[in-house]
């Protein structure tokens, strides 16, 4: 019936092939392929897909119609069963068409996957294409970083300053950067490059410099070398000269200055003698012109003394077995160096006087030192050196000045006690070498006490000026001599000074005259009580008072100490005066142990007061090693304004009041007014 | 020097005495103005010897260099110093601590005398613990009331025409003894002198060669007893006559307490004595210094008599009967 006009003129040509595949069968073949694929391109798919459509609804209407007509069954005509197998036949037809429709549908998608295909390869190379552009791009990019990233060398090149640079660098170099613009990063980067490159042409130029100057040096060097090899070559010519020369000078008396007269002396001298000798002479001539130091003893007979020690130090390797011999009295033996000893010995028989001597040995010379005070004393000072014994001692004299004639005022200057405890408890009387006392031991000879009055005092600062230190190894150390001289001959002048001043004011003291005070330091000046007979005491003496036991007892003072009795006298009473002075005089000060005789005996055990003069006597004075000249006498003073006032606030009728003072007694202790202060002609009171 | 700071202590001199509340310490003041601490429990139960250590001040506090302590006071929170012209406080936390350099926590100025030479030694304190007025004589020949809390003057009383030696309260009286000679009675409600002795006048207690001041004075319900110059006397409260006039052999009383019914006496004397109200002595014991300037006594926590004078060491008795240790001061 209805017929798709498009589809009706395919359907012809399709039979037309049909027909014509039995003439040539591939080819037709080959040809109704081609064709249907044309076909198939040419069709609009749209088109067939409601055709499609279409001819389905017929064919379910025909199917319908069918359906009916043969429900009506048998009974239908035979009209009715023309008209159904017409309906099937066109059924039959569309079924045809449908599947005719089938096949272009199918040819069309195989073309259409074809086309698509093609199409999925295109977008795949431009992919590929593109994947390689952006991979490209990323290592441009990672290879910029990396450039802007480098570090050259250059950035720790310290490179002049732009303006340095401006006025260093030729014209040449500089012109183009005279309008620079720091903005402009091209114009700032080739000003770094011309920079760089003035500073590379500086450096070579430097470097050529140096290469220059390194060789000059070497030159020099060289010509040094040569040169000291020339000195050389002169020195011993001119020490022949010299020695050439001696005989003539001396011909002609050019040498002959006391100096070199005593050197060879000095030469002579033990060891320790000799370090002292020396320091002495150069302390002097750094220092002091007051001072002399001479060596005392004959040429000879030292030149023989030293020879015999050589021989006795020889022989000494051998004489090591033997020496627990040497305690044995064989006189034989122990003689035998010389021929004067020998003489001696046969002349003493005693072995113990002879064992003594032989102990006892001296060096025969002696370095004698004095030290001089103007208009006083002259301390000269004699050191020995005992060489068995190992020990420098000390004798001293003192040439007393015709104007002290007061005995205290002597005897402080005289006698050993002038050098005695220059330090601390260095007394003298006992041996610095602790090998001593073994040896007296060994000899039988006592104490080394016993000694003294023959060899002199070993004080321990004689050991170290020169040079000996029993405490260390070392026996002789010219630097502990050093040390020690320029101290030790400090002190001793310090020591000279202050006994001097003491002694001058001893001498006044023994003629009741309290010596005048300068007038810087504050002392009463009205005092009543006097001073009376001022004296010198023994230790045995002062220990017998009844009032220095305390003392005593406290070890304040010591039988090194210096004693003087002294008494101060107002009418009736007298006050009984003690007084230590230390050999280190003035600091501490004099110690002062009082007794009052009047009405009883009073003193610090049992009475308060003069418990308290003593204390502020013994306590409050320090000061220091200046005080040297008048220490003494100040303190006598107040002792005297003191005493009148104890005396005055006691008993107003007996003793009129003369010193002026606040309040008479204050405090639970009834406190004296024992403070002085210099307000008008000076006022006491308690604090 | 060596020797001379020595020497310093060596004449030293102690004025006065106190305990701490806990009684564990002594504090002595001397004449330099130094208090020293003393730390006593290991002396009182001796454990072996006792090292020297032990025996001198475990710490020292140095309250005016030069002025001399006079007397100490012990309350219950501080110590009072009675100085040169100054009352000074220092609380007793500080003073048992290891603090070296211990400050006073507060202080009083005595009105009279501002330059050195005038002030007034604080002689004397007396402190009453109910009413917290603190009594104080001395130097300027008044004796002050001070109230402990404001730390002010409450009252002056005059009556003395020297220096004031010693105070001393019960109840509602005052004691006080001085330079002048007189004993004075003073009523504390109406602040007026209700009796005075006058020791010197009586020909038998009177010593001329000593003088006529009062050193000491002590009392209890019914007795008082002074001495100094003149000789050690037990007076009759009520009456106030001489019942007794003790044979001491000394040249001036320093000190003289009443200790349950014994009385304690000091001085210039080279024995410390006590006695009882019949006037017969009954123990003596010998002293370190010249002069007894110090005696204090407790009973709790442990029995103690420390003797302190003119001497840098102090006598301690744990029976009241003999010395048993000597404390000192270097």
């Amino acid at each position: 019936m209805v017929k798709d006009p498009n589809s009706s003129a395919p359907l012809k040509k399709k039979r037309k092939t049909v027909h014509g595949e039995a003439e040539t069968e591939s080819d037709i073949y080959q040809k109704i392929c081609d064709n249907e694929v044309k076909e198939a391109k040419s069709r609009d798919s749209a088109k067939d897909s409601k055709l499609y459509y279409q001819t389905l609804s017929k064919i379910h209407e025909q199917l319908i119609k069918v359906r009916d007509l043969k429900l009506l069954g048998p009974k239908g005509s035979s009209e009715q069963y023309e008209s159904l197998s017409s309906f099937l036949a066109e059924v039959v037809i569309n079924i045809c068409l449908i599947k005719k429709l089938n096949r272009m549908d199918k040819l069309n998608q195989v073309s259409e996957r074809d086309s698509l295909n093609v199409e999925k390869q295109k977008c795949d190379s431009i992919k590929l294409n593109y994947q390689n552009l952006v991979y490209e791009f990323h290592h441009l990019l990672n290879e910029t970083n990396k450039c802007l990233a480098f570090k050259s060398e250059f950035e720790n090149i310290e490179l002049v300053s732009f303006e340095e640079f401006m006025a260093n660098a030729p014209e040449s170099i500089t012109s183009e950067f005279k309008n620079l613009n720091l903005n402009d990063s091209e114009a700032t980067h080739s000003l770094k490059l011309a920079t760089l490159e003035w500073e590379l042409t500086q450096r070579k130029n430097l470097a050529e410099q140096c290469k220059l100057l390194e060789d000059q040096k070497k030159k020099i060097v060289s010509d040094i070398t040569e040169k000291n090899a020339k000195l050389n070559e002169i020195s011993p010519l001119l020490n022949t000269i010299l020695k050439a020369a001696k005989p003539l000078q001396e011909h002609l008396g050019l040498s002959t200055t006391e100096m070199r007269e005593e050197h060879p002396l000095a030469l002579l001298l033990a060891d320790p003698l000799y370090i002292l000798y020396a320091n002495i002479v150069a302390y002097k001539g750094a220092f002091e012109t007051t001072l002399t130091v001479t060596i005392v003893g004959d040429k000879d007979e030292a030149t023989q003394f030293n020879e015999a020690q050589e021989v006795v130090n020889a022989n000494f390797l051998n004489e090591d077995d033997s020496e627990p011999e040497f305690d044995l009295p064989e006189v034989e033996e122990v003689v035998e160096v010389k021929k004067r000893r020998h003489r001696k010995a046969v002349q003493q028989v005693d072995p113990f006087e002879e064992k003594k001597k032989k102990l006892l040995e001296m060096h025969p010379l002696k370095v004698e030192v004095n030290f001089f005070v103007e208009d006083g004393p002259e301390l000269s000072v004699n050191f020995s050196y005992y060489t068995k014994l190992k020990l420098v001692t000390v004798n001293s004299k003192v040439k007393v000045p015709t104007k002290i004639t007061a005995n205290s005022a002597k005897e402080i200057l005289a006698g050993h006690n002038i050098l005695s405890e220059l330090i601390d408890s260095d007394t003298g009387l006992e041996s610095p070498n602790p090998s001593t006392g073994y040896l007296l031991k060994k000899m039988g000879l006592g104490s080394f006490q016993l000694l003294i009055p023959d060899i002199g005092y070993a004080y321990g600062w004689a050991q170290s000026v020169c040079g000996i230190n029993f405490l260390t190894s070392k026996k002789f150390c010219e630097k502990l001599s050093q040390q020690n001289v320029e101290i030790t001959l400090k002190i001793i002048r310090k020591r000279l000074a202050n006994r001097t001043h003491l002694a001058r004011q001893m001498q006044q003291l023994e003629s009741n005259i309290l010596p005048s005070i300068p007038k810087s330091i504050d002392v009463p000046m009205t005092h009543v009580s006097q001073l009376n007979k001022w004296t010198s005491i023994s230790f045995q003496e002062f220990c017998q008072a009844s009032f220095t036991q305390t003392l005593i007892d406290e070890d304040f003072v010591t039988s090194s100490d210096l004693f003087y009795s002294v008494k101060i006298v107002r009418g009736e009473a007298v006050l009984e005066t003690l007084v230590v002075i230390k050999n280190t005089y003035p600091t501490p000060a004099p110690l002062f142990a009082l007794n009052l005789n009047y009405k009883g005996e009073l003193n610090s055990t049992n009475c308060d007061e003069i418990r308290d003069m003593e204390r502020i006597l013994n306590v409050e004075w320090d000061h220091g090693v200046k005080s040297s000249s008048w220490l003494l006498s100040a303190q006598l003073t107040y002792l005297c304004s003191f005493l009148d006032i104890y005396l005055e606030t006691l008993d107003q009728k007996d003793f009129p009041p003369n010193t002026k003072f606040i309040r008479t007694i204050s405090g639970r202790n009834r406190r004296r007014p024992f403070v002085f202060r210099k307000i008008g002609t000076g006022i006491f009171s308690q604090y | 020097m060596v020797y001379n700071k020595i020497n310093k202590q060596f004449y030293n001199t102690i004025l006065t005495q106190a305990f701490s509340p806990c009684g564990i310490f002594l504090i002595t003041g001397d004449i330099y103005g130094v208090l020293s601490i003393f730390n006593l429990s290991k002396i009182v139960n001796p454990e072996g010897n006792i090292s020297k250590e032990e025996l001198t001040p475990k710490n020292r506090i140095t309250v005016k260099e030069g002025f001399q302590i006079n007397s100490l006071v012990s309350t219950q929170q501080h110590l009072l110093v009675g100085g040169y012209g100054e009352i000074y406080a220092y609380l007793w936390k500080n003073i048992k601590g290891s603090n070296k350099n211990i400050q006073p926590a507060w202080s009083i100025e005595l009105p009279s005398g501002q330059d050195d030479f005038n002030k007034a030694e604080v002689n004397s304190m007396s402190f009453n613990e109910t009413s917290g007025i603190l009594y104080g004589g001395g130097g300027d020949s008044k004796i002050y009331l001070f109230n402990l809390e404001r730390r002010t003057i409450l009252k002056v009383l005059n009556g003395h025409t020297d220096y004031i030696h010693s105070i001393n309260i019960k109840n509602n009286q005052i004691l006080s003894g001085a330079e002048d000679g007189l004993v004075n009675i003073w009523d504390l409600r109406t602040y007026k002198i209700t009796a005075k002795i006058e020791p010197h006048l009586n020909s038998k207690i009177a010593r001329s060669h000593l003088g006529k001041w009062i050193g000491a004075v002590d009392c209890n319900e019914d007795y008082i007893v002074c001495g100094g110059g003149p000789r050690l006397t037990l007076y009759h409260y009520r009456f106030l006559t001489n019942c007794a006039i003790f044979p001491i052999d000394d040249e001036g009383i320093h000190v003289s307490n009443i200790f349950d019914d014994k009385v304690f006496a000091g001085g210039r004397s080279k024995l410390f004595y006590q006695a009882n109200f019949n006037g017969d002595i009954v123990t003596e014991i010998p002293t370190s210094g010249a002069t007894t300037y110090s005696v204090i006594k407790q009973s709790n926590p442990f029995k103690i008599l420390s003797i302190a004078g003119s001497s840098a060491k102090i006598d301690i008795s744990l029976n009241c009967m003999y010395k048993d240790q000597q404390l000192s001061l270097y």
